[in-house]
């Protein structure tokens, strides 16, 4: 708990909320919040063992906004835990920890892909866990589960009562594959069976 | 008469990382030298032996020397954060073991602390006792396959025989009280399914009694080997502060002298009342994670020991007929019960709006659910802390400079299970 004051006072931030639970909770601002967590690694909290983010499109509850972003910090030595909350709005760059932390790096990537929360400086903003040509975050609130086609890039898009029906053998499905030669074989031009040999030599 | 060319002399091989490849040009190559300066680009997986599923790795080497290593991930993503959101708490044990499939009753414990902390359910000390017991077993098979194919690996066949055989009496434990082998379910919110059937305590009783001899036995099989100790010892060093940067966790984290183990800092499901102690390495080296993982073994056998002497017979689940199932029995005479069941099954229990972290230690490292709930009946936002995920991360820093060869000994080491991995 001293710890955590020390490091709120050397940022300066001592207005910052602190809830009270099992682990306890700083919410920080957008924009100060980089400084409160450098000083958070200085006081000891020396491993970031975790990063997420939430979308809180749909919570029964007014947030200050969209999605929250909430990093796991853990001091080694005696197992002490704090977590950190950002609120962050939509479509807004959010500075990275990585030169703070290097661990945060794949978390990063992952917030990215799943909630597509960006974070600026960061060495490699690329995505990390779904396919490169996946349209849209999946762990968005707004992003479509179960019976909705999933779009991929360049118009392509799987539909998932095609794919079950080809899955189950009643329909062509996806690939028009159901076992077999893959090719219709009334499709084939059918060869001559005899080939007519010219006379005139 | 053409003069004789000074032959460009060899370094010695004796500190691996700082070989210096030769860059003269060469008569072999036409002179053009470029022999000795191409980067080839190999990769590796996804489906690979040594990868230990569906890991993808490309590899830049300069003659046999890695230079750089990126991990591509992702080939078993099947979104089970997106499906769990979806689903009521109580379906969702299903869908925890499956991550990782090494380690499933840890993430079946993972996932019970939290919404049990949300929901404010009791769990009777039994259950306690059953939990921490089964997940020392399951802690001991995982770290079992982790020797056996990590060994493997290395070119050593006969120990993944040996392994497998320990790791087959505890899938029989498993498959006894939970109906399966690898994905059972079998935890509860409050609790676990059912009681342990007839014979139980007999059975990890025997498997207990001759474990200790047997861990003897592997240490023997890989401990003085020559080979082992030349492909293991001084390559993938991770220093304490390179492993606390990276997020490491778990068994590699104290292979490089970190005491921290979540058991003993913040114990949960009443690992406070067990004596144990937590291995530690000194060198932080592909040879210490190896061993930190083979001690713990003991260490788990002996929590196993002492699990099983606190076993008293009593409840198995929270009384609350709000959280848990009425029993079959009562089904028949009672109509609360008949309701009960009938809004559980249908709806399930609507935990009280709030947040929730309970992190524990799997046979990986940290494993942590975090819990967003909105009052309703499913999880609004569900997150695993996964420790290979984060683990994967030290490769591309601790797999550079050695050999190839000494790279899949790393990716041995790190133990990563790509089902955690990738989620």
């Amino acid at each position: 708990m001293s710890s955590l004051v020390t490091a709120l006072e050397k940022a300066g931030l001592r207005e910052y909320p602190i809830l009270e639970g099992k682990i306890k909770t700083v919410v920080a601002a957008l924009d100060t919040f980089k400084a409160f967590l450098f000083e958070c690694k200085a006081v000891g909290f020396s491993l970031c063992a975790d990063l997420m983010g939430v979308d809180y499109l749909e919570y029964t509850e007014f947030m200050p906004e969209r999605f929250a972003v909430i990093y796991n910090l853990l001091n080694a030595k005696n197992g002490e835990r704090i977590l950190v909350k950002v609120y962050v709005p939509d479509a807004i760059k959010i500075p990275t920890v990585t030169d703070i932390w290097r661990t945060a790096e794949y978390h990063e990537r992952e917030v990215y892909d799943l909630l597509g929360i960006e974070f600026s400086d960061h060495p490699d903003m690329r995505k990390i866990l779904t396919p490169e040509d996946l349209d849209g975050h999946p762990l968005r609130k707004d992003f479509p589960l179960g019976e909705t086609p999933t779009l991929f890039r360049e118009g392509r898009f799987l539909d998932p009562s095609a794919f079950r029906a080809g899955l189950s053998g009643k329909d062509t499905g996806l690939s028009g594959w159901r076992g077999g030669s893959r090719i219709d074989s009334s499709l084939i031009p059918k060869l001559p069976t005899a080939i007519p040999v010219s006379k005139e030599k | 008469m053409a003069k004789v060319k000074e032959k460009p002399v060899m370094p010695k091989l004796e500190t691996r990382a700082e070989v210096i490849i030769p860059q003269e040009r060469s008569e072999l190559t036409g002179g053009s030298g470029l022999l000795h300066t191409e980067i080839m680009r190999l990769n590796v997986g996804p489906q690979h032996p040594s990868t230990h599923g569906v890991l993808r790795v490309v590899v830049d080497m300069e003659g046999e020397y890695v230079k750089r290593v990126e991990p591509h991930i992702g080939y078993l993503h099947t979104g089970f954060e997106k499906t769990m959101e979806n689903r009521t708490y109580a379906q969702n044990f299903t869908f925890a073991p499956r991550m990782d499939y090494l380690h499933g009753f840890g993430y079946e414990l993972a996932y019970a602390l939290p919404v049990e902390q949300l929901v404010g359910a009791e769990v009777p000390d039994r259950a306690r006792e059953i939990r921490v017991l089964l997940v020392e077993l399951n802690r001991i098979s995982s770290h079992l396959v982790f020797l056996g194919t990590g060994l493997l690996d290395l070119g050593a066949l006969t120990p993944f025989f040996y392994t497998f055989v320990e790791r087959e009496a505890i899938l029989d434990i498993f498959e006894a009280i939970g109906g399966q082998r690898l994905h059972q379910g079998y935890f509860r919110v409050g609790g676990v399914a059912k009681d342990t059937p007839d014979g139980f305590e007999g059975m990890v009783k025997k498997f207990l009694d001759t474990f200790d001899a047997k861990v003897d036995e592997y240490e023997k099989l890989f401990k003085t080997n020559p080979i082992f100790l030349e492909r293991t010892q001084n390559t993938g060093i991770m220093s304490e502060a390179v492993a606390l940067d990276l997020g490491i966790t778990g068994p590699n984290l104290r292979a490089s002298g970190v005491a921290l183990d979540h058991r003993k800092t913040t114990p949960y499901s009443g690992y406070e009342q067990y004596d144990f102690d937590v291995p530690l390495g000194t060198h932080g080296d592909s040879f210490d994670r190896f061993v930190v993982r083979v001690q713990e073994m003991r260490e788990s056998a002996k929590i196993c020991r002492q699990a099983l002497s606190r076993l008293k017979p009593g409840a198995i689940q929270d009384p609350n007929r709000k959280i848990s199932l009425p029993p079959r029995e009562e089904l028949e005479t009672s109509m609360e019960a008949v309701i009960h069941h009938f809004k559980l099954v249908t709806e399930g229990y609507h935990p009280p709006k709030g947040e929730a972290y309970v992190p524990t230690e799997s046979a990986r490292g940290e494993l942590g659910c975090y819990i967003v709930s909105d009052g309703g009946s499913m999880p609004y936002r569900i997150h695993f802390r996964a420790p290979s995920f984060v683990n994967l991360q030290a490769l591309p820093v601790i797999g550079i400079g050695g050999l190839f060869a000494d790279l899949i000994t790393v990716i041995a080491s790190l133990d990563p299970v790509m089902g955690d991995v990738d989620r």
